[in-house]
């Protein structure tokens, strides 16, 4: 599903140079749930946004789906997130200004969905998170947990075959920690989604398929 | 996607409440200018009914209070004219000639209904001395002096508002303030058009009659190419007729565009100030936006994550302006539209119509241009940078 060949990323500023990735090879299988983990600073985001098809690599290549996206275009690596991935972020990222079920729709905005369907397929997300009676509620009407069960219904809305999870337990106590995880295990095995998820949690680590262990830019296992 | 748009926009109508504001009184502002520009632009773009080029107007001072004395001296300038081949029509007339700075007008009445009007006293060769075609009737005549009716010829202006839709030609009509004591007047003729004032003087209401024996201003059409020697031939030897009289003629051309910048200077004053007002407001826009994406990376990220191409970064920048800009209009317009509803300053309705249109055409382009560039940077952010996370 996801195959990554030699990524490397090089962080260039006018007087230093990151090394953010250094050679990193992954072949992740469709259907299985991955957790990467790893000391602040050794690339996890960085590797989990070149999945995402958010940045690139300085080399090496991407293959989605079987599909190369290196020389993509802007429109067709758009189209590759909007339809292929689902993103959750650490801190939510949850538009303040819209209600629950207008964030849950934001993907299916960059498509050719009428409203009406917006509507349902973004309550039908919601259900699966739990938050139905939340819909006409603004963000910050709502807990950490909460918030992230939003962006899971966001991330999941298009039915996109891949989800990538950076931290997304980071900002939650181990409670609502442990809810999402739970979240994202259904998600993975009813509904048979792929999924990358960055963690700092052990025990949740333990729970997915397969672990790997990044260091300063290096895969280590 | 548009109602996407207005959602946020609502949402965040404090925050932009003070474009909103700008665009309001950009809009006023704008709104003021354009309708003033269109009142003067269909002004100056009907016809003036008269002709400048080569008239002069003759100022002539007999310096005597005696009126039997002013008839014989006005005959000798009128017979010495005569002579001139340069000169090839003239008429002596009130002292409210085309472009002078001088006004006279009378209330006049008909069946009741009284309105004002500017009065020019002329003789019979006024219409070819200023090239004015008659647009029904005649002009009057020497002969028409002796009836018992004073001979007029008036715009089709005064004609409306007298007689409405009736033949003013053959009317009678009186002396709006004495009419026991005046004698009535008799349409005899119609002229279309006479913008004395300016060219951009709106039509209105004129009223010709005979002129009276104390008429010593007087229009004179020369021959085209008549310059400033036949000019002071003219003077001198009219001066050399009489003792005391003083003789100042004037080309009509210089006079008429004397009062056309009496009406330009202050347009373009209140462009330039308006164009100063709208430049502050388009720099002050341009910074609130760039505000405003700066503070809203993380969505822009977001948006991005979620499948949002650059240009549909771009749009949404675009398109969120345009709302706030609606959101301003929309007020605008409210205020705007009481000007052809309350019939504000006595002017057609369209003239405010097309102003509103055109102001509104200018906000939205100017909100355009101003929004292009920050919705541009806003589109080449980069989502991984922005999104990222310690
Ligand atoms: N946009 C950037 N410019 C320069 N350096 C960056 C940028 N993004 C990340 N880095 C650097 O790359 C390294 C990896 O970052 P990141 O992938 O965010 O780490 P992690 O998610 O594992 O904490 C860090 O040293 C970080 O400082
Ligand atoms: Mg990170």
């Amino acid at each position: 599903m996801i195959q990554l060949k030699n990524i490397e990323k090089v962080y260039r500023t006018a007087t230093i140079e990151t090394v953010a990735l250094n050679k990193v090879n992954l072949d992740i299988e469709k259907g299985e749930f991955v957790s990467i983990m790893g000391p602040s600073g050794c690339g996890k985001s960085t590797l989990l946004n070149i999945i995402g098809l958010l940045d690139e690599p300085s080399k090496g290549q991407v293959e989605i789906d079987g599909k190369q996206t290196n020389g993509l275009s802007d429109a067709q690596l758009a189209s590759f997130r909007n339809q292929t991935l689902g993103f959750i972020f650490q801190s939510f990222h949850l538009i303040n200004d819209l209600p629950v079920l207008d964030n849950v729709e934001l993907p299916l905005l960059y498509r050719n969905v009428s409203s009406a369907e917006r509507r349902r397929l973004a309550s039908e997300a919601l259900e699966k998170v739990g938050l139905s009676n939340r819909m006409k509620h603004y963000p910050n009407q709502l807990s950490g947990g909460q918030k992230q069960r939003v962006a899971i219904a966001r991330a999941i809305v298009g039915q996109p075959e891949i989800i990538l999870a950076d931290e997304p337990t980071g900002n939650l106590d181990s409670n609502m920690g442990n809810e999402i995880m739970d979240i994202l295990l259904t998600l993975n095995q009813r509904d048979k989604a792929t999924i990358v998820m960055v963690t700092h949690d052990e025990n949740m680590a333990k729970r997915t398929h397969r672990l790997i262990r990044l260091f300063d830019g290096s895969q280590v296992s | 996607m548009i109602k996407h748009l207005f959602k946020l926009i609502w949402k965040r109508r404090k925050s932009n409440s003070l474009m909103m504001t700008e665009i309001f009184f950009s809009f006023l502002i704008l709104f003021a200018v354009c309708s003033l520009g269109v009142y003067n632009f269909q002004n100056y773009m009907t016809p003036a009914g008269l002709e400048t080029n080569n008239v002069w107007v003759a100022f002539i001072n007999f310096n005597t209070a005696n009126d039997t004395a002013k008839v014989q001296y006005k005959e000798l300038v009128s017979q010495q004219l005569k002579q001139y081949p340069e000169v090839e029509s003239f008429s002596y007339t009130s002292s409210n000639a085309p472009f002078t700075f001088s006004t006279m007008s009378n209330s006049v009445a008909y069946n009741k209904k009284k309105v004002s009007s500017d009065v020019i006293t002329v003789e019979p060769d006024f219409p070819k001395a200023m090239s004015m075609t008659i647009a029904q009737g005649r002009w009057f005549t020497k002969a028409d002096m002796a009836g018992n009716f004073v001979p007029v010829v008036i715009t089709k202006h005064l004609a409306k508002d007298l007689f409405g839709t009736e033949d003013a030609v053959g009317k009678i009509f009186g002396d709006g303030e004495e009419a026991a004591k005046s004698k009535k007047m008799k349409v005899v003729g119609v002229v279309d058009y006479y913008k004395h004032k300016s060219d951009f003087q709106e039509l209105d209401n004129s009223l010709f009659r005979p002129s009276e024996k104390w008429d010593d201003t007087m229009v004179l059409k020369v021959k085209p190419g008549s310059g400033a020697e036949v000019e002071a031939k003219i003077v001198r030897e009219l001066a050399r007729l009489g003792k005391d009289w003083t003789i100042e003629i004037q080309q009509m051309d210089g006079m008429k565009s004397n009062r056309n910048n009496l009406v330009l200077v202050p347009v373009i004053i209140l462009l330039i100030i308006c164009g100063f007002l709208v430049f502050n407001v388009a720099l002050g826009m341009f910074g609130v936006l760039f505000q405003t994406i700066n503070r809203r990376k993380q969505e822009i990220g977001v948006r991005r994550a979620m499948g949002a191409t650059k240009g549909a970064i771009l749009w949404h920048f675009i398109g969120e302006t345009a709302v706030i800009a609606t959101f301003g209009l929309i007020l605008g317009l409210f205020f705007a539209v009481q000007f052809p509803l309350l019939n504000v300053f006595d002017i057609e309705a369209s003239v405010y119509l097309i102003g509103m249109l055109l102001a509104v055409i200018f906000i939205y382009v100017l909100v355009g241009i101003c929004a292009f560039y920050p919705s541009r940077q806003a589109s080449v952010l980069q989502p991984a940078v922005v999104l990222h996370e310690e």
